[in-house]
């Protein structure tokens, strides 16, 4: 139908164009208004804090547990809780940083705290501390120490881990073979898992090259260091060392072929060779066993990387920080100690984010934990942890998440033939000083 | 139907009185706010973000900071981007690769299909649909992580070489051959094209083909000499769509190397980098700046496809003139 434009009187036609006019603005009024409603969240005595973290189903569930008790302690605090998977978690908060929205609480790894913690995103805590509204006393030092960042505490740790190397049990009493024994040398190790490899023809481990955490232990077992402050603390010989043992070790057919190894270099615990059957043994955490346990039908060993187990350290496995910017920090800061203090909400939370950071309740959870693969966490890092040496690393500086993709880049060019350990020693030295802003 | 047929109406009386400027100015109001939740949306979402990221490419701004206290750094993203970082050329090197090597073929595949499938028979919507169909899944992370797995050691493509005696290479995993198996799936997902070739062949006069015949000539000489000059348009036109397409190439290689552009950077594509730098590394200015020189240089290769369109273009109604 062609409409006349004659139709209808002038005041008809101001009429509908009023309606347009309105039909349009009056949405945009309503989002203006829902925008200024975000200000009202602590309106009438009640608080609703944000609190996001990445994480399986089970640590959601423990995380709404103890939240909730926190609620009923304090009726007047309700929680928007936000979780997911580990994949896309610091997009999602870089994101919501960025638009000022950051949550009152968040999960934060050593990957990412000092970046936030450099630009002014995580709230000093070190007050807190003094003034009693946040207890770290109980914590071991070297664990609140790790979340420090340029002399101020940028995150609460919520759990204890350190370098575990894991082995598939089942298949070494299968074939009969010898488990790797704490305190063995790296070459020893490596003869070892050739040795694997020959008799039950599954690769006898994962290539460690491309694993910083390895790396990191190897570097102070030879008196060096990941970093020296917010320099490297290492040089292009260290890397050759270690490029060119890894690289041995694939000629004695110790390790898997390059494509193997390249999956097994993906941080997913489910893609680990050790659950996909794949190698011997893996290069992970402690606290990853009980999930890395879900994964496989066989049984698990655990224990130190090779070499000298006393350069390991008490590593936060995770922080909760609170947000510099949000209107409820005190309360905030209650909820993290409450978290990290509380025996009921610690029972609750268990070993899911690692073993306690609170070692009084530590002892209290390691009596009474059941699963056995949480007993086998706490008691191989209790191991550990009783001959941990002196001077742990500290937090590592912003563009550290840089320094570990570096590292596997490099190191698989050197894997898939592609550079000599010579030159990807060069390489990966110039390529992380350029991540850390190093001279 | 628009306002500005009506006000050409030679049958309208009211054209030269007064009122008829008023009544424009009012009809071409309506038309704005018709067309306002498209301004608007071109406005926020498109223009006002660019313009910022163009801000922001001329500063270290990263998403942790507030906008106002990022610092002017001048040119040196655009310095850093064509002199210091290996990985940016690296990445451009890949993205090419990517590009010359998809484009022709999934554009061969598309015509072939298409011509295939431009004849009358029973069922022949239902082919179209089927061969359609992959293009429909798109961009998909859910089409890439079957690719993935196809495409692995143990993987389906490696068990149907195995029929034949031959054994595969883990396609996904190895760097020399990553690119490739991209390449394959984006020349798969050939539909869109495709149905444009097929509208282009039906444009194709029979006449043309009826004259052809009787003077003898064969399959192929009707093929170059018919239809690729009477489908120029079309296939110019898929060729700059499929261009552009190609170049912006991001949810495959991410799935494929969870992320990180591997193995050794043999996946990494320009959009990746970029993605890497801007969320990952937290450089938004770098980033900024890699998206508006990006911006540049798949307008510079439009214009270039454009400019040799003149040489191999045949348009019909051009030459009636």
């Amino acid at each position: 139908m062609e409409p006349n434009p004659r139709a209808g009187t002038p005041a008809q036609r101001t009429t509908r164009r009023r309606l347009l006019a309105a039909a349009l603005t009056v949405p945009l009024l309503l989002g203006g208004a829902a925008a200024c409603g975000d200000d009202d969240s602590s309106s009438g005595g009640k608080t609703e804090l944000s609190i996001f973290w990445w994480g399986a189903e089970k640590r959601a569930e423990l995380t709404d547990q103890a939240l909730a008790l926190y609620t009923q302690k304090h009726p007047d605090v309700t929680f928007k809780k936000t979780w997911q998977g580990n994949q896309g978690y610091f997009d999602k908060l870089a994101t919501l940083t960025a638009g000022g929205n950051a949550p009152d609480i968040f999960q934060i790894d050593d990957n990412y705290i000092s970046e936030y913690a450099g630009r002014g995103v995580t709230l000093d805590l070190t007050p807190y501390t003094q003034n009693g509204k946040l207890d770290v006393s109980k914590f071991p030092e070297s664990l609140r120490k790790y979340g420090e960042v340029d002399g101020k505490l940028a995150g609460v740790a919520m759990g204890e881990n350190t370098q575990g190397l894991v082995y598939n049990k089942t298949l070494l009493e299968k074939f009969k073979l010898p488990e790797p024994k704490t305190g063995m040398s790296w070459e020893e190790f490596i003869d070892w898992a050739a040795n694997v490899t020959k008799v039950s023809k599954l690769p006898g481990t994962q290539d460690a090259s491309a694993v910083y955490q390895a790396l990191w232990v190897y570097l102070r077992q030879n008196g060096k260091d990941l970093y020296s402050g917010k320099q490297l603390g290492f040089d292009e010989a260290d890397m050759t060392k270690w490029f060119t043992l890894w690289k041995d070790a694939r000629a004695k057919g110790a390790t898997p072929t390059p494509d193997v190894i390249h999956e097994g270099n993906a941080s997913d615990v489910s893609k680990q060779l050790i659950v996909t059957g794949k190698a011997g043994t893996s290069w992970v955490w402690t606290n990853q066993m009980p999930e890395l346990k879900k994964n496989t039908e066989d049984e698990l060993g655990l224990m130190a990387y090779p070499g000298d187990s006393k350069v390991q350290w008490a590593r936060a496995s995770l922080y909760f920080s609170a947000f510099r910017g949000s209107k409820n920090k005190d309360v905030a800061v209650d909820v993290i100690n409450f978290l990290a203090n509380d025996p009921d909400a610690a029972k609750i939370l268990g070993t899911d984010r690692g073993l306690p950071p609170n070692t009084d309740i530590r002892a209290q959870i390691a009596a009474s934990v059941t699963d056995p693969n949480m007993k086998q966490t706490i008691a191989v890092q209790d191991e550990l942890g009783k001959q941990f040496g002196p001077n742990p690393p500290t937090v590592p500086p912003q563009g550290h998440s840089k320094v570990r993709s570096e590292l596997v880049r490099v190191a698989e060019e050197v894997v898939y033939g592609r550079q000599t350990p010579e030159q990807a020693a060069a390489a990966y030295v110039s390529a992380a000083k350029a991540a850390i802003g190093a001279s | 139907m628009t306002a500005s047929t009506l006000t050409r109406d030679p049958a309208a009386p009211a054209a030269h009185r007064p009122g008829r400027r008023v009544r424009r100015r009012r009809e071409n109001l309506a038309g704005y706010v018709f067309l306002s939740p498209w301004l608007l949306g071109l406005l926020g979402i498109t223009a006002v973000p660019m313009l910022i990221s163009l801000y922001l490419s001329f500063t270290d701004y990263s998403p942790l900071i507030s906008l106002g206290d990022a610092s002017w750094v001048g040119f040196d993203n655009y310095r850093r981007m064509f002199t210091a970082d290996q990985s940016y050329w690296h990445a451009v090197t890949v993205t090419i690769t990517f590009a010359l090597v998809a484009v022709p073929l999934k554009l061969a595949a598309a015509l072939g299909v298409a011509m295939l499938l431009n004849r009358t028979m029973r069922g022949i919507s239902v082919f179209r649909g089927l061969f359609y169909l992959p293009s429909l899944l798109g961009g998909s992370v859910a089409l890439a992580i079957v690719w993935v797995s196809m495409f692995n050691r143990e993987g389906a493509f490696n068990s149907f070489l195995a029929l034949f005696g031959i054994e595969g290479l883990p396609w996904v995993n190895d760097p020399d051959w990553a690119l490739y198996t991209l390449i394959l799936l984006a020349v798969w997902q050939f539909g869109a094209p495709m149905v444009i070739f097929l509208a282009g062949l039906k444009q194709v006069p029979s006449e043309l083909y009826e004259a052809a015949s009787v003077d003898g000539a064969s399959p192929w000489r009707k093929f170059v000499h018919i239809t690729l000059p009477m489908l120029s348009p079309v296939i110019f036109f898929n060729l700059v769509l499929e261009t552009i397409n190609g170049f912006q190439g991001f949810t495959s290689a991410f799935v494929l190397s969870n992320g990180t552009g591997g193995p050794v950077d043999s996946t990494l594509m320009y959009t990746l980098n970029l993605y890497i730098k801007g969320f990952v590394e937290l450089d938004m200015g770098y980033a900024s700046a890699m998206a508006w020189v990006f911006l540049l240089v798949i307008g510079a290769i439009t214009v270039v496809l454009f400019s040799t369109g003149r040489f191999w273009v045949h348009y019909s109604d051009n030459e009636e003139r």
